[in-house]
């Protein structure tokens, strides 16, 4: 095992350094960065031009330039890292240190969010193959495979900013739309819950009229102007929540897990109130991941009081139902601050911003307008990277799980009287997980260097943004330092993705040849 | 208390409509006093000086935060700073020509030390590299750096100054002696710095000094600058080359490094999304502030369609860039916003071959030679260009005033432009195209009475790679010109730069940047040995008019020199503009008096006229 790791980091460097001398030398040969100097009528071009070639040694010749920046890059093993400075007299370290961070926020949500709703869609896919739900989630996915992210972002800032802020300015809500909206909203909860067609059609109903009523109300009462759930509505969702949880994750069967899981739902509401203290009074992460850790506790003490034996599923349970609901809670104080958010100078009545990382101009200590504004800022870019990479996960998740589950051992699951749901759970999608947790380390190291577009179009200066702007600006250095960086995730999270397959899959050996 | 059903929907009703009413007032309070500017670059230093750091968004905020003698304004005259100071010829000798710079008594910094002539001494530290191998302070022009990284160095004012400045008795002056007439000694003056500053920091102050202790640190620094102090001048150098390039401005930033005297200083800044200025109180060294804009924030938004959509979803005021046709037409359909079409600093030209360019094999193509049958197939096959075409196909999408280009020197709106292309043989090159076609091929039988349209003449042309428009330009070109019997083939390069000189090419199409407006501007394209003369050009009589702009004329004598060169290089079919590069500002309708402008520092010149 070691022998090949070693083994394989050493070929790693090895491409390493073939890969860099090629886009170093490339690079260098594709473009003159004195071009711009060299059409400037400027009294002192040609001063510029000497201070310019001094900077970036552009008298030594590219090839043997790459030994000069590689020695730098071979500082690593003395601790002496040196990557050279870009042409803006900043160092590359500094600006890839910078970067890193941003692109992560950005990436790291809507990774894995598209993610779980890949799997989500892709596992119900599989289940309901080639039904309504199945053929629409197929046409979802080629139609997202398809769809350009640039422009996909600027419909989004259109429709989702432009026109949604100017809604806000004076919102209505046309009876037409809620009319549209409603059916298109009925047609997706019937066609997932499939079924005869006489299920199909008061699915359809239901669904339509809750969603009629609901849009109504919110119309009436001007909710998103002042939104939030209220105790009363986190209390009807945490049951659903709860019910829900407990018969994926044990089977409503299991009637000690359902009971926690409903107690986790009760402890919500009744929590609420002093939550909201909490919040007002003391917010920021650390009391929140304290909250979080509270739950957990709670859970694992409600899972002990409802049952003697197996307490592992019904903690489980209890603790992702506490989880979701506490959530909920969170929620709640999130948009209990959308109204003061929107009325602060800086926002001024606009609060879906097209672009940056946050409104610099809104200058407060407060916790909650201060995360408002960071998750206004994530809004957008993070469903325009969700669009794009959820069609992959739903086809990968959905074929995978279908051939899973024409495996001989489903059928001695199912043979064996199992049921639906442990056979489901417990063989199917744990064997599924195989091939897509390789493919979920590739996806994120992808992603982060992929988030160019994306980046660039949503103002993020992440590493996206900086290698366009060492390719624009033939800024040498700085390209070699994205692309280090880049490639080297790559050739690790290639690794990372044998190394825990083969921890995975017990019939996968890594062994010399 | 119990509410009957109707109580509770009158109460709704109520409350929405109170709500309404609310919204619909209009929720930009009449006080509003931000303007939020977009910036294609992020800042990334507050020195805009060094040669890393010259770049328009550090430069736009120096401007905002430092007055000095005079600025360029949207008509690209450079305007004199009454306010600040004045300046003139003191001694106008062929060998002795001296200005006096004086600054006005009572201007302040934002410290509230009093601005003198002292201040104005580091600018010569920064562009005469005389004084920085004599000081010990490093050779520009050697291989390592000298201690101030300035950008400033060579040029007119470094080969052409005499000793030092020479401070008035009174401390408010300094005069420049150079050792010949310099024409546009007006871009020549100094600099202004707060010098104090930097002493306090070199010795590594973290706070503002009062008035004494900076008075006092400044004769620090004159007595290093008169005595040449190696040591203090070198750390005064560090913080000047290194101390300003951080991007991050907040409570803990040293406010040492924030003292200005323009209209507004900088408050806050966040590392590549923005830089917000605040209105400097003690502001005495410009025009007077409006007084309606107290803050100005730049937002760096380097993608052309995310900010137009920023600017339509109210998070920008002003937005300008090179913008597309298609965000042009995006736009217009706001209705909450002014669109104006301005003009960049880049101008687009066609060039003929003449003869060889320095360390080239010689140059034999049909182009060749002055006079005779080279000038007439290089006229010809400048007519054949369709510029009017070209700008209304490719530019007028963009910026609907664009107009054919009538000269090199100049460009429209300048002082003298319709002067200068009325005479200067222009006129030769304008009609329409079928006219001009017709007046190409008559040239080109009188030299190959054979070539027509079905059999042309090739002409190799280098065409720039990777930009689209200047392909659509090439293939506008080619189409028109088979008409007047010119076949052009075209070699598109991505590294074209470099290749201009090369004999293989005919022709050439490509843009210069002009940064600043200098009487001498264009010289170095067209006299022998120029440093842009690219494509052979050898006219001793051309080169008798251009060096005679070299020196210090008024407007009207400048016009006329252009004239005679232009006649000469447009009689010779050497060069041709076609277009200005088309930029786009569109800004918040309510915000008043911003007028867009090419040169550095662009909208801002007039920052102070703002207003909502």
């Amino acid at each position: 095992m070691l022998g090949y790791i070693m083994r394989r980091i050493g070929v790693s460097i090895m491409i390493l350094f073939g890969s860099s001398f090629l886009v170093y030398n490339l690079a260098a040969y594709a473009g003159d960065p004195l071009g711009e100097l060299r059409f400037s009528t400027d009294d002192n071009a040609k001063q510029q031009i000497i201070a310019l070639t001094r900077e970036l040694q552009l008298d030594v010749p590219p090839p043997l330039r790459y030994f000069l920046w590689l020695k730098g890059i071979l500082g690593v093993f003395v601790g002496k890292l040196e990557m050279g400075m870009t042409r803006e007299s900043s160092s590359v370290q500094g600006e890839l240190a910078f970067a890193i961070p941003v692109t992560l926020r950005l990436v790291l949500v809507a990774s894995v969010t598209a993610l779980l709703l890949g799997l989500a869609f892709g596992i119900i896919s599989a289940l309901r193959q080639y039904s309504r739900f199945d053929y629409a989630m197929t046409f979802m996915a080629f139609v997202l495979f398809s769809l350009p992210i640039f422009w996909v972002a600027v419909l989004l800032k259109e429709f989702m900013a432009i026109q949604f802020n100017n809604f806000l300015s004076e919102p209505s809500i046309p009876l037409r739309w809620m009319f549209i909206f409603s059916c298109f909203t009925a047609v997706f909860w019937s066609s997932l819950f499939g079924g005869e067609r006489k299920r199909f059609w008061s699915v359809f109903a239901g669904a339509f009229a809750t969603n009629f009523v609901i849009l109504w109300a919110i119309d009436f009462t001007d909710w998103y102007l002042h939104p939030g759930l209220g105790p009363i509505l986190i209390g009807f969702l945490s049951v659903g929540i709860a019910m829900g949880v407990a018969s994926i994750s044990t089977g409503l069967t299991n009637i000690p897990a359902r009971n926690a899981a409903l107690t986790m739902a009760g402890l919500a509401v009744l929590w609420y109130y002093p939550a909201q203290w909490v919040f007002n009074n003391h917010g920021s992460y650390l009391v929140i991941l304290l909250m979080l850790a509270l739950i957990v506790g709670t859970g694992f003490i409600c899972a002990s009081l409802f049952s003697k034996i197996d307490r592992g599923p019904i903690a489980r349970t209890a603790i992702i139902t506490g989880v979701i609901s506490g959530f909920l809670i969170f929620i709640d104080r999130v948009m209990q601050t959308w109204a003061p958010y929107r009325a602060t100078d800086a926002v001024n009545g606009r609060p879906v911003p097209t672009y940056g990382q946050r409104k610099d101009q809104l200058v407060t200590d407060d916790f909650w307008l201060n995360n408002l504004d960071t998750i206004m800022h994530l809004i957008l870019p993070t469903i325009a990277l969700i669009l794009i990479s959820l069609a992959g996960w739903i086809r990968y998740t959905r074929g995978a799980l279908l051939e899973v589950l024409n495996q001989d051992y489903i059928r001695t699951a199912r043979a064996k009287g199992l049921n639906e749901r442990t056979v489901i759970t417990r063989h199917a999608l744990r064997n599924t997980m195989l091939p897509l947790s390789s493919l979920f380390v590739g996806e994120f190291v992808g992603l982060i260097g992929g988030a160019v577009i994306t980046e660039r179009v949503f103002g993020w200066s992440g590493m996206g943004t900086l290698g366009i702007r060492a390719i624009n600006s033939y800024d040498l250095n700085l390209l070699m330092g994205v692309t280090l960086l880049l490639s080297t995730l790559v050739v690790l999270g290639n690794l990372l993705a044998d190394l825990v397959y083969s921890a995975l899959d017990p019939r996968i050996r890594l062994v010399k040849e | 208390m119990k509410l009957t059903r109707g109580a509770k929907f009158a109460l709704a009703v109520a409350a929405s409509s109170a709500l309404a009413v609310s919204l619909l007032t209009p929720a930009q309070a009449a006080g509003r006093s931000t303007v939020v500017v977009h910036e294609t670059n992020s800042l990334t230093s507050f020195n805009a000086n060094t040669p890393g750091t010259n770049l328009v968004t550090n430069s736009v905020v120096g401007y905002l935060s430092g007055s000095g003698f005079n600025y360029y304004n949207d008509k690209k005259n450079l305007v004199a700073n009454k306010v600040f100071g004045s300046y003139k010829v003191v001694k106008n000798g062929a060998d002795d020509f001296r200005t006096e710079w004086t600054v006005a008594p009572g201007r302040v910094w934002s410290d509230g030390t009093p601005i003198t002539g002292v201040d104005l001494l580091l600018s010569h530290v920064l562009s005469s590299n005389a004084y920085s191998k004599a000081a010990g302070l490093g050779d520009p022009d050697g291989d390592a750096v000298p201690a101030f990284d300035s950008n400033g160095y060579g040029g007119t004012y470094s080969d052409n100054i005499v000793g030092e400045p020479t401070l008035s008795a009174d401390k408010m002056s300094v005069t420049l002696r150079f050792k010949k007439r310099i024409a546009n000694w007006d871009l020549y003056g100094p600099g202004v710095n707060a010098v104090h500053t930097m002493v306090l920091l070199a010795e590594g102050k973290k706070a503002l000094g009062s008035v004494a202790e900076n008075n006092a640190a400044r004769d620090r620094f004159l007595t290093a600058f008169n005595t040449k102090n190696t040591a203090t001048l070198k750390s005064i150098g560090k913080v000047w080359s290194e101390g300003y390039n951080f991007t991050e401005v907040n409570a803990s930033t040293n406010p040492l490094f924030l003292v200005g005297n323009g209209g507004f200083l900088v408050e806050s800044a966040v590392t590549k999304s923005s830089v917000t200025l605040k209105v400097n109180p003690k502001y005495n060294s410009g025009p007077a502030l409006s007084g309606a804009i107290d803050t100005i924030i730049f937002k760096f938004i380097s993608d052309g369609t995310a900010a137009s959509q920023a600017l339509a979803n109210g998070e920008l005021d002003i937005y300008q860039g090179q913008a597309t046709a298609d965000a042009v037409a995006a736009l217009k359909k706001l209705t909450n916003i002014i669109l104006v079409g301005g003009t960049g600093v880049a101008y687009e030209h066609w060039d003929t071959r003449v003869n060889a360019s320095p360390g080239q094999p010689d140059y034999n193509g049909i182009f060749k030679g002055h006079g005779g049958k080279g000038a007439d197939l290089r006229k010809a096959f400048l007519l054949a260009i369709p510029r009017e075409e070209i700008v209304e196909k490719l530019i007028r999408p963009i910026n609907a005033n664009a107009v054919v280009l009538g000269s090199t020197f100049s460009v429209p709106g300048q002082e003298g432009y319709d002067r200068l292309t009325a005479t200067n043989g222009s006129g030769f090159y304008t009609g329409s195209q079928d006219a001009l076609n017709a007046k190409a091929l008559r040239l080109v039988k009188k030299h190959y009475p054979n070539a027509s349209p079905s059999n042309p003449l090739k002409v190799n042309v280098l065409v720039p790679g990777n930009n689209t428009r200047r392909a659509a330009e090439f293939a506008l070109a080619k189409a028109n010109a088979i008409k007047a019997g010119f076949d052009l083939v075209g070699d598109v390069k991505a590294d074209w730069p470099g290749r201009i000189g090369n004999s293989e090419y005919d022709a050439v199409f490509f843009a210069y940047v002009a940064n600043s407006v200098a009487q001498a501007g264009s010289n170095a394209n067209f006299i022998i040995g120029g440093g842009n003369n690219r494509m052979g050009v050898a006219l001793p009589n051309l080169d008798t008019i251009l060096n005679k702009l070299q020196f210090p004329l008024d407007n009207r004598q400048v016009t006329s020199l252009i004239i005679q060169a232009e006649r000469i290089i447009h009689a010779e079919g050497i060069t041709l503009g076609v277009f200005q590069f088309p930029a786009v500002t569109a800004y918040n309708k309510d915000l008043k008096n911003v007028k867009p402008a090419p040169l550095t520092p662009t909208l801002v010149w007039n920052y102070w006229e703002w207003s909502y």
